[in-house]
């Protein structure tokens, strides 16, 4: 990948481009047609790839092998977890905690089971710092409380949750817990042994790794239910003749991953620093959204709202005449009685005003920090730009 | 994703501005989305012969108000009053489900267009 392309990149929580020796390790996979499953010569090479490549994932992880199981993404992962940990309850369905801010995957989820089967459940609020408290954590626990599901960082404002204090607290009462680890692996080290989590869910694409590969952590591999049944793969865990080429190319950014990472965390502190330095010094109202301190939000990620402008708009005028991409906080929905505004920012308490202005600005590691000095400028002009066009006497 | 319509019409308004002095003057708004749009203009015979706008809004909504500026520029109000349904849907191209709110925005523009006329007689 050129850097050129990707200096105007600021969506690296959404995706990110493959690394070049990613592409290598999938390009070399792909000669190697054999099944894994297979007893025969041929597919020995395979095996060894898929044996070293959930080895590659692990040291990523700080955990053992057995405890990594392939999937699909994130979003697999995390019904996984939730469904397999909560289905063999149905028959005397207690109650799940969980919070407004997690992604869909989860949300979905927990709804599904709220609705088919009649589990109750508790959806914390953040607070306006973006994290949930600890302690509504602890006064939201009941004796039936079956599952915890949190997730590690937010990928809208990057803000932290309190896992290890949540962990804590469940293990106390024996309640499981996953943890949605899609938004904190890749850009912080992570030791999933000492977190204690149950189960935690990772995603190839947000370190540089392809789409539609993941895996999910499970802290006791004989203690969960098979997410697809009918082969052996995955320990028997779930079915189907492995995606060799993505889990090659998920254990290359592992590898570059583990060895990078402290590297690329403080390279992001740097950007976020410089680029909340000159923020303040735009001659316009621009309130930063959730915790932006590095110790409490990762330092990739940075959520701000500029009072008067649409960031609908402005994320338009940025990609069409700057080729510059960000995300936003809020958009035209397909329904016209209806808004799409993000939930998270909807959580945190942000006014309608705020969050229709809101941005989220992601780094990567190709991101240099003379591209965040060329974004403020860019977002100066077409913000300027856009304020001029409103302007209603 | 925009249309090249579209995005020709946001990325590059040609009507943005005021118009001094104008004969007609309404502010259309969307209480869903917030979208807000003040249109000014000048009438000469009949014909709308300066017009200008300003919006805060989406990319789209920004691109329907110069769509329409630029539609009724030089154009005699009573034959804006002939446009169809049919004909006002037509004039933004091909949208996507989420930006079809553009359309009650782009007939809300003609009505109050020729009903802020009927106001000062100017048709």
């Amino acid at each position: 990948m050129e850097m050129q392309e990707l200096s105007g990149y600021f969506d690296y929580n959404a995706t990110t481009p493959l690394s070049d020796t990613v592409v290598q390790a999938m390009i070399a996979s792909l000669s190697q047609f054999s099944n894994a499953s297979s007893s025969s010569k041929l597919a020995q090479g395979n095996k060894a790839l898929l044996k070293e490549a959930r080895q590659s994932v692990a040291r990523l992880l700080n955990c053992s092998a057995a405890q990594v199981a392939f999937t699909s993404g994130g979003s697999e992962a995390n019904n996984w977890a939730i469904k397999s940990c909560l289905l063999p309850c149905s028959q005397a369905p207690g109650h799940i905690i969980t919070t407004a801010i997690e992604h869909p995957s989860v949300l979905d989820t927990v709804r599904y089971l709220e609705r088919a089967f009649g589990f109750t459940v508790t959806r914390l609020q953040p607070q306006a710092s973006g994290a949930i408290a600890l302690a509504e954590v602890e006064a939201a626990l009941q004796p039936d409380t079956q599952l915890i599901s949190v997730m590690y960082a937010n990928n809208e404002t990057g803000v932290i949750q309190p896992v290890e204090g949540i962990v804590a607290l469940a293990q106390a009462r024996g309640i499981k817990v996953h943890v949605d680890g899609v938004q904190i692996v890749g850009k912080r080290q992570v030791d999933l042994p000492a977190l204690g989590a149950d189960f935690v869910s990772c995603s190839a694409h947000k370190f540089y790794g392809p789409k539609g590969v993941g895996c999910l952590y499970i802290r006791e591999p004989d203690q969960l239910e098979p997410l697809i049944h009918g082969g052996g793969q995955e320990m028997g865990m779930r079915a189907g003749t492995e995606n060799l080429t993505a889990i090659a190319g998920m254990a290359q950014a592992a590898q570059d991953c583990t060895s990078m990472v402290a590297q690329w965390d403080a390279h992001y502190s740097d950007c976020k620093a410089q680029l909340m330095g000159r923020l303040e010094q735009l001659p316009f109202s621009i309130r930063f959204n959730g915790e932006t301190c590095v110790t409490q939000a990762v330092a990739n990620t940075l959520n701000f709202s500029i009072d008067g402008v649409r960031a609908e708009a402005l994320a338009a005028f940025l990609d069409r005449k700057c080729g510059i991409q960000v995300s936003i906080g809020s958009a035209c929905s397909n329904n016209d009685a209806s808004k799409q505004h993000s939930h998270v920012l909807s959580a945190m308490g942000l006014d309608e005003a705020r969050i229709q202005g809101a941005l989220r600005v992601s780094f990567g590691r190709y991101t240099q920090l003379a591209d965040i000095e060329t974004f403020v400028q860019q977002l100066e002009a077409c913000t300027s730009k856009l304020l001029a066009m409103s302007e209603m006497a | 994703m925009y249309s090249e319509l579209i995005a020709d019409h946001f990325m590059d308004p040609g009507f943005v501005g005021d118009v001094e002095n104008p004969a007609l003057e309404f502010e259309i708004g969307n209480s869903v989305c917030g979208d807000r749009i003040r249109v000014q203009a000048g009438v000469t015979d009949g014909t709308v012969s300066e017009i200008a706008y300003r919006a805060w809004g989406c990319a789209t909504s920004v691109a329907t108000g110069d769509i329409f500026c630029e539609s009724v520029k030089n154009t005699a109000l009573a034959d804006i009053a002939s446009r169809t349904p049919e004909q006002i849907e037509a004039m933004l191209g091909e949208l996507e489900p989420s930006q079809h709110h553009c359309v009650h925005i782009l007939t809300e523009m003609h009505q109050s267009l020729l009903a802020e006329a009927q106001t000062q007689g100017v048709i």
